[in-house]
């Protein structure tokens, strides 16, 4: 079986002061895959590398890592590719527990500021809500998120302001918004029209490409603009039931 | 995996002023598209291959569309709305290159947009109020 050289970032919090590189040689075939190889490394070689994983068939969203300095997830990159070896990293742009493991925390928090879920009345008499096809082909790119991050590690407005919502939380938040059954768009604009919203983005569109899912994050933030703008415009000529400033004030 | 609920965002953040700077960007983006290749076709192409005569686009002709009264679209569609669109891409690029982002910055962008629209503006309200 050929062999492959691999070259993780290892740094264990107790014990090492900064992250250092550790060489490994791995046995593969045409179906190993990143995740593969790292299972191998802990079960052969070393019993303390640590990494997350969960489904190894791109579901979970789990094993998000940098292969070559390239957000990839661990069990849809094969090592067949890389015939030069690689390099794995922790996810970029995140802070590093240990080894490749990294704290999502930040990532979470902006998924949970814009409220990425149905926000809908119940259909009448127990009734499903009724969506056409149509309706649903507005958002259904957009629902394919695994929330992996791969997109935050590829977002340089990301990495040099991590206030900034990002390319997920906005994707979602947009497909909520462009479903039929929702009706809680008024409750997310406020995040998306702000300068960590749709507006700390300048369309470099690496998270669009990166994304394990064939999701367009990069389209949505950039209808989120469009859709931001008329919010904008609506709220100027509508009459102020209450001060204008009201949601200014904090 | 953690996550710590107080640091969630609770508060509504202030809405961006950013939309107002973006529609120019975008206005002053179409304006270029259409008209830079419209132009580059007339002067690069046209002209040396005797399609247009070089004496279409010569200054009278040219002034006098410029100055019409019509012509003060041609002064926001070529000058004023790309100059709004170049100043957008100079503030975002000054800080994707870390090199200043903020008020300063902001400031300093917009402003010369703005300062130079506005003596495009004034330039054309002279002229042509002088020429009748």
């Amino acid at each position: 079986m050929p062999t492959l050289e691999m070259r993780l970032q290892r740094y264990r919090p107790e014990q090492d002061s900064a992250p250092h590189w550790q060489d490994f040689r791995v046995e593969y075939d045409d179906s190993t895959s990143v995740l593969d190889a790292l299972e191998q490394i802990k079960a052969e070689q070393d019993s303390s590398l640590s990494y997350r994983w969960s489904c190894r068939m791109a579901i979970c969203g789990s094993c998000g890592i940098m292969v070559n300095g390239v957000p990839k997830l661990g069990c849809k990159t094969f090592l067949r590719d890389y015939p030069k070896g690689l390099q794995l990293a922790p996810l970029g742009n995140f802070p590093v527990e240990k080894d490749l493991i990294v704290d999502m925390s930040r990532f979470l928090e902006h998924l949970t500021a814009i409220k990425p879920y149905l926000i809908a009345e119940a259909a009448p008499q127990g009734q499903p809500h009724r969506q056409t096809p149509a309706q649903l082909a507005r958002y259904k790119q957009f629902s394919n998120c695994i929330n992996c991050g791969l997109c935050y590690a590829a977002c340089p407005q990301f990495g040099l302001k991590p206030d900034f919502l990002g390319p997920a939380a906005i994707a979602l938040a947009h497909r909520y918004n462009l479903d039929s059954r929702d009706s809680g768009k008024a409750e997310r604009m406020a995040q998306l029209n702000s300068d960590n919203g749709v507006w700390g983005c300048t369309f470099v569109g690496y998270c669009s490409t990166v994304c394990p899912k064939g999701v367009d994050p990069a389209a949505a933030v950039n209808q989120g603009k469009i859709a931001s703008t008329l919010d904008g415009v609506i709220q100027w000529f509508k009459p102020a039931k209450e001060p204008r400033n009201k949601e200014q004030s904090k | 995996m953690r996550t710590n609920k107080q640091d969630t965002p609770q508060t509504t953040p202030r809405r961006s002023d950013e939309p107002i700077w973006w529609s120019l960007f975008s206005a002053g983006g179409v304006c270029v598209a259409m008209l830079v290749p419209a132009i580059a076709l007339l002067v690069l192409l046209g002209i040396p291959l005797g399609l247009v005569s070089a004496e279409q686009l010569n200054y009278q002709r040219l002034q006098a569309l410029v100055f019409h009264p019509l012509g003060l679209g041609v002064v926001l569609g070529a000058m004023v709305l790309p100059l709004f669109h170049a100043m957008h891409r100079i503030h975002h690029g000054l800080h994707d290159l870390k090199l200043a982002h903020g008020r300063l910055a902001k400031w300093l962008c917009y402003g010369s947009a703005v300062l130079l629209s506005s003596l495009a503006l004034w330039l054309w309200l002279t002229v042509s109020m002088a020429s009748g």
